[in-house]
């Protein structure tokens, strides 16, 4: 008896130790994904919940770049559409259309982000604040319009499509069910690696040295922090996962089309950043679902909004409007807060039925 | 041509050989940090190996009705908690039993005959409970084997367990204690053989096109020479020359606008100067030309400064403000910090350790887990102090340490920069408008007026020239 | 069309020597003198300008300058456009730094209500249509102006605290509020706005016959009035003053009794007014009147006030005029890459000069 009581005991603590582990929320919300999954091939949940599932974890990835830039590095970059499109037409071209093994695309892809982050790093270097974020909106136009005119590598107007990939040797082809799960499970892995990425980076010297040099230039140079090497590290850290989200999403959809990499999807990143709380990874995947996920998985089911479809793009609208003004912090504060009146009151409520239980204390 | 291949040779060995320095002084810190942990680990380990001893003697004792305090004051207690738990159940009972009479007036004697019954009931169970205390601590069976003995005899048997228990615990330790300087050696030979191999680099290099080590005399620690720094038409810093000696206080005072940030902003590269030297004894062998490195480099020779109007990181929390100042200190790559290797974790532990040590010593200690933004100004001026003090410098720059602070914390202000000065072994050059606070504590005073020296001195001759008080009040 | 690969190579060649010369230079003389900023910002202006001129020359060279001229003629409604969006931007920058993305949805919204006043009289009553299309004008410019006005107050006002970055969040928000609306108002279609005229005026210069539509006219007519009363407001009012001390610090400006909210508003309620102008142009001189319509004028207006810095009013008009005399061009050498080519120079540009071609340094203390 003692003995056991002694084992459970020991089990309950090492299981508050692999709790309190900073990687265990990130893989616990993995593992629900997965068992979502489960769920969806047992016919139990609805497509749109899946397609929400995967659409929030591809555009997580891309904002958890985007937030090491602009929460951490203090600089705002509105090119990221033309990133990530640059990311879907690399998959679709190189692994479409040469028949690239997926290693080898990766690689690739890996070494445009790097070239790519390098420019604009080396652009902000010299311009800062605003004009910076301008400079990369003309970027991001820039981008798109060779997407539109070099036509041999993005398919032009008729757009690009991917209908199957290799993995170990091994065919998918869309439209079989065995194609949707292997997309679905590498998603959620890259998901989850994502967020373990940026949580190390966050609570390492780089993260540090980021936060020193958006809080002051000056004093983070006094402190051995060389400018050059963390503001090309942070956009070359944000173009990656940026290409990263682009080829998942190329395998998501199928299809990657031109002119969609627009200022808008930028400016909706950009928002989805601000509104879940730039420097926590839970808040983006909030503000992720939020601005993406919001109207597919839920708007468009409710009977209202159905008779008014105009009015989701106006609720969304008011919606980023008053989270901006009202919880400047993001989301994530209004959480924080919420757990916090929880936490207060639920000691009040145990004094309160402690005294209905027991009597007045007398 | 060679000549400039050397150069640029040199400048990577330099490197190199300070990250090779960083490593070492790492291996060295986490060498003691280990055997600091390990020893306290042990010492608990004992500690808790002697007190459970203690113990099971005590309950040997009490089998043979020795008394023991201790055993005694364990079973009041436990009978405390009892009597504790059945207190509370009691007063449920009593809480139920108003709450029926109020809703069924008419029973009340009903009730009060359960009552009893359940108060009797609750009595005998906490009867029976008080009794199971004790003979969980005396096993009735095993007194008449115990009995036997004497306890001396008892005692002795224990004791030798415990000393053999003790000496497999030192042996653990002094293995793991072995290992760890083993592989620190072996470590460090190779660290050695490449810092030697890279000075004899360096030294045929030196050789070869031979190093001038700028006439600096030996106590001087920066020498600066000719300084002048222009802001378009505006000269701010015109020819100015002073030495700052190894290990004192070092006042530059001036006039608003006089030129004195500038100076600082010079010497730690912020604004690059348009002409003039500036040199500074890294070591006591190593002289360098602070001209050659770039604004980041120069906490790695040794000079750390401080700002006018506080710059910490608000996002983060004082000691992790502490850490972003140990930035040079860290070594670990990039993908090392993307993986979180184990050296990542020592080298936080390490600095982390060392953080502590000196918020304790600037009284800083509850503050280390606060934000720093909403804190008083003058815990703030300290904080920057404390993050100076991080990366072991050799010469410390405060840019008007006492702005803002009111008399009282100036004094002690005073004192922690002394402190500083005399424990640390480091050289402090200081920008002060407050007068009471120079001529206390500076043993040297420059005063410069638009950019241009009119006296250097003890702080007694400063108070004494009258050019200053001419460019301090104007003249008459 | 012939010789344009000519003055492709020659542009190149002359910008690339110039690059070249200022890169030797720059390492060879400037990293060891002293005085090295000063002359480095000269010589940097000199070469721009120089690599500036040298394009046009070229393009003078191949296209012959009446032809050149004719182009920019016939673009003159786009740079009434391009200047009126790019002043309104600015000004909102100047108060409330921040970029304002719902600048485009503000000028539709007038640009709709115009449209529909427009159709309406003409349904009703026959009249001159100049008339009609005056009477919308005037009132898309009131609604826009009243539009601005209620952002600024009801929004804007109270995210003061809100950081740049999070306000241009707010304009974001807005304008997924105005794209959704708009259709609800007004209806989905897409509607065509007539112009004011048709005709086109035909002219001698020289020997050269020159043609300008009138519609062209009257853009440039109507921008001049307002940029010549908008800037005499700010050189001569209160109201003038007032944006230029809240631009260069609004608490400063609001402690030494400036009422920076009313400026603030005064300020939005405009730039929303300049837009719906610029609307109502885009919309009379050929396109439709739709959701999106201005986004691409948007675009290019914050390259124009980036061009020309954000600092003053003067500069991000010439960076207008530069941006439609490059678009104008870069279509003649290459049409499916203009984009990439007048944005690419815009780049390079302010590569150079950070803080765009009339930007001033302001020094940092440390």
């Amino acid at each position: 008896m003692d003995r056991m009581m002694r084992g459970i005991n020991r089990f309950i603590r090492e299981f508050k130790a692999i709790v309190k582990h900073p990687y265990f929320g990130y893989v616990f919300f993995g593992m629900m994904f997965l068992i979502l999954l489960l769920l969806r091939n047992q016919g139990w949940v609805t497509i749109s919940v899946i397609n929400t599932a995967v659409i929030v974890m591809i555009y997580t990835v891309i904002s958890l770049g985007f937030s090491l830039l602009l929460g951490f590095g203090g600089l705002a970059s509105l090119g990221t559409a033309g990133f990530v499109g640059f990311g879907s037409f690399l998959m679709g071209y190189l692994h479409g259309v040469l028949n690239y093994s997926l290693g080898v695309t990766l690689v690739l892809s890996l070494s445009v982000a790097l070239a790519i982050g390098l420019i604009v790093g080396f652009i902000s270097l010299r311009i800062e604040g605003m004009y910076l974020a301008i400079i990369t909106l003309g970027l991001g136009e820039i981008l798109r319009q060779f997407f539109i005119s070099y036509d041999t590598f993005t398919g032009g107007f008729s757009g690009r499509s991917f209908r199957e990939f290799t993995l170990f040797g091994i065919n998918f082809v869309s439209g079989d069910g065995k194609y949707f799960n292997m997309v679905y499970i590498i998603v959620v892995i890259m998901f989850v690696l994502a967020m373990i990425a940026t949580i190390n980076i966050i609570k390492s010297p780089t993260g540090r040295a980021l936060l020193a040099m958006k809080n002051s230039d000056s004093a983070a140079q006094s402190m051995g922090i060389s400018l050059i090497k963390y503001r090309l590290l942070a956009f070359v850290l944000s173009t990656v996962f940026a290409l990263l989200g682009g080829m998942l999403y190329i395998m998501h959809t199928k299809f990657s089309y031109a002119p969609q990499w627009n200022l808008s999807f930028s400016l909706e990143i950009l928002a989805a950043v601000i509104v879940g709380g730039a420097q926590s990874i839970f808040g983006i995947a909030i503000g992720v679902f939020l601005i993406f996920g919001l109207k597919i998985s839920v708007l468009n089911y409710i009977p209202f909004f159905q008779a008014n479809p105009a009015l989701i793009v106006i609720f969304n609208g008011a919606l980023i409007i008053l989270v901006v003004m009202f919880y400047p912090g993001g989301l994530i504060r209004l959480l924080q807060t919420l757990k916090y009146i929880v936490v207060k009151r639920f000691g009040l409520l145990k004094q309160k039925w402690r005294r209905y239980r027991y009597g007045e204390d007398d | 041509m060679a000549k400039m291949i050397d150069r640029q040779l040199l400048k990577l060995l330099i490197i190199l050989d300070e990250r090779i320095t960083t490593k070492n002084h790492f291996f060295s810190q986490y060498h003691t940090y280990l055997l600091d942990t390990w020893s306290t680990k042990k010492q608990m380990r004992l500690d808790d190996l002697k007190a459970a001893h203690a113990k099971a003697v005590c309950r040997m004792a009490y089998r043979m009705h020795v008394h023991c305090d201790d055993l005694d004051q364990e079973i009041e207690q436990r009978k405390l908690t009892i009597e504790e738990k059945f207190k509370w159940k009691h007063k449920a009972l009593t809480q139920t039993l108003r709450r029926k009479n109020a809703k069924y007036p008419k029973k009340s004697n009903e009730h009060q005959t359960w009552f009893q019954a359940q108060e009797a009931h609750l009595h005998s169970l906490k009867l029976k409970r008080m009794e199971r205390v004790v003979p969980t601590f005396v096993n009735a069976n095993d007194s008449s084997v115990a009995s036997q003995e004497s306890l001396g005899a008892i005692e002795a048997k224990e004791n030798a367990i415990l000393s053999v228990k003790e000496q497999k615990i030192e042996a653990h330790y002094a293995r793991k204690i072995a290992s760890l300087n083993l592989r620190t050696e072996k470590k460090r030979q190779r660290l050695m053989l490449w810092e030697k191999k890279i000075k004899d680099w360096i030294h045929t290099i030196y050789q070869r096109n031979p190093k001038d080590d700028y006439g600096l005399g030996e106590d001087i620690i920066l020498h600066v020479e000719n300084l002048t720094m222009r802001f378009g038409g505006l000269v701010a810093v015109d020819q100015l020359s002073f030495d700052v000696k190894q290990g004192e206080i070092f006042g530059l005072i001036g006039p608003n606008g006089a030129g004195k940030t500038t100076v600082f902003n010079c010497i730690t590269k912020f604004y690059r100067p348009a002409g003039g030297k500036m040199i500074f004894r890294k070591s006591p062998v190593d002289v360098i030309e602070l001209n050659d490195y770039p604004v980041h480099r120069i906490v790695r020779q040794g000079i750390i400064r401080t700002f006018q109007n506080v710059e910490l990181v608000w996002e983060l929390s004082v000691i992790d403000n502490l850490l972003v100042a140990a930035h040079s200190r860290f070594h670990t790559g990039f993908f090392g910090q993307l993986l979180h290797i184990p050296k990542l974790r020592h080298e936080e532990a390490v600095l982390r350790q060392k953080a502590m040590h000196i918020l304790e010593r600037l009284g800083l200690l509850a503050y280390m887990n606060a934000i720093p933004y909403g804190l008083p100004y003058g815990i703030l001026k300290r904080i920057e102090l404390a993050r100076t003090l991080m990366v072991d410098p050799k010469l410390i720059i405060l840019d008007e340490p006492a702005a803002g602070l009111n008399d009282q914390e100036t004094r002690e202000l005073a004192g922690i920069i002394r402190d500083i000065r005399d424990q640390n072994d480091v050289t402090i050059f200081l920008v002060e408008h407050d007068m009471g606070l120079v001529m206390d504590i500076c043993d040297t005073v420059c005063a410069i007026s638009f950019g241009k020296k009119i006296a250097i001195g003890s702080p007694k001759e400063i108070q004494a020239n009258k050019t200053v008080r001419d460019a301090y009040l104007g003249e008459e | 069309m012939p010789g344009i690969d000519i003055a492709i190579r020659q542009i190149l060649i002359v910008n690339a020597i110039l690059f070249l010369l200022f890169f030797v230079i720059d390492i060879a003389f400037f990293r060891k003198k002293i005085k090295r900023p000063l002359y480095r910002g000269r010589l940097i202006n000199a070469l721009i300008t120089i690599g500036i001129l040298t394009m046009f020359v070229a393009s003078i060279k191949v296209f012959t300058w009446p032809l050149l001229l004719q182009i920019f003629l016939l673009n003159t409604v786009d740079l009434c456009i391009l200047i009126l969006a790019t002043t309104g931007v600015v000004l909102i920058f100047k108060t409330s730094v921040t970029t304002n993305f719902a600048q485009g949805m503000m000028a539709t919204f007038g640009a709709f209500f115009a449209t529909t006043v427009v159709i309406r009289l003409m349904a009703k009553y026959s009249g001159s249509q100049t008339l009609y299309l005056f009477i919308g004008l005037f009132s898309g410019v009131l609604v826009s102006f009243l539009l601005g006005l209620i952002i600024d107050v009801g929004i804007i006002r109270r995210g003061r605290h809100v950081s740049s970055v999070g306000k241009q969040m707010i304009t974001m928000g807005l304008v997924m509020v105005l794209m959704g609306a708009i259709p609800v108002i007004f209806g989905s279609n897409p509607i065509a706005l007539p112009a004011f005229s048709i005709d086109v005026e035909i002219f001698n210069i020289g020997e050269h016959i020159l043609v300008i539509p009138v519609q062209n006219l009257y853009a440039i007519v109507i921008t001049l009035v307002v940029l010549v009363i908008l800037f005499a407001a700010l050189r001569f009012t209160k109201w003038g003053l007032g944006v230029r001390a809240t631009a260069s610090s609004e608490m400063v400006a609001s402690m030494m009794g400036v009422n920076t909210r009313a400026i603030t508003a005064m300020s939005w309620a405009i730039a929303g007014g300049l837009g719906a102008i610029a609307a109502f142009f885009y919309a009379s001189s050929g396109a439709q009147v739709q959701v999106a319509s201005m986004v691409g004028v948007q675009v290019n207006a914050f390259m124009a006030a980036v061009l020309g810095s954000f600092s003053s009013f003067g500069g991000p008009i010439v960076g207008a005029l530069l941006i439609n005399i490059f678009s104008s061009i870069a279509p003649f050498y290459d049409g499916t890459w203009q984009v990439v080519i007048v944005y690419g120079i815009i780049l390079l540009i302010v590569l150079a000069k950070p803080l765009g071609l009339f930007g001033k340094k302001t020094a940092k203390k440390v």
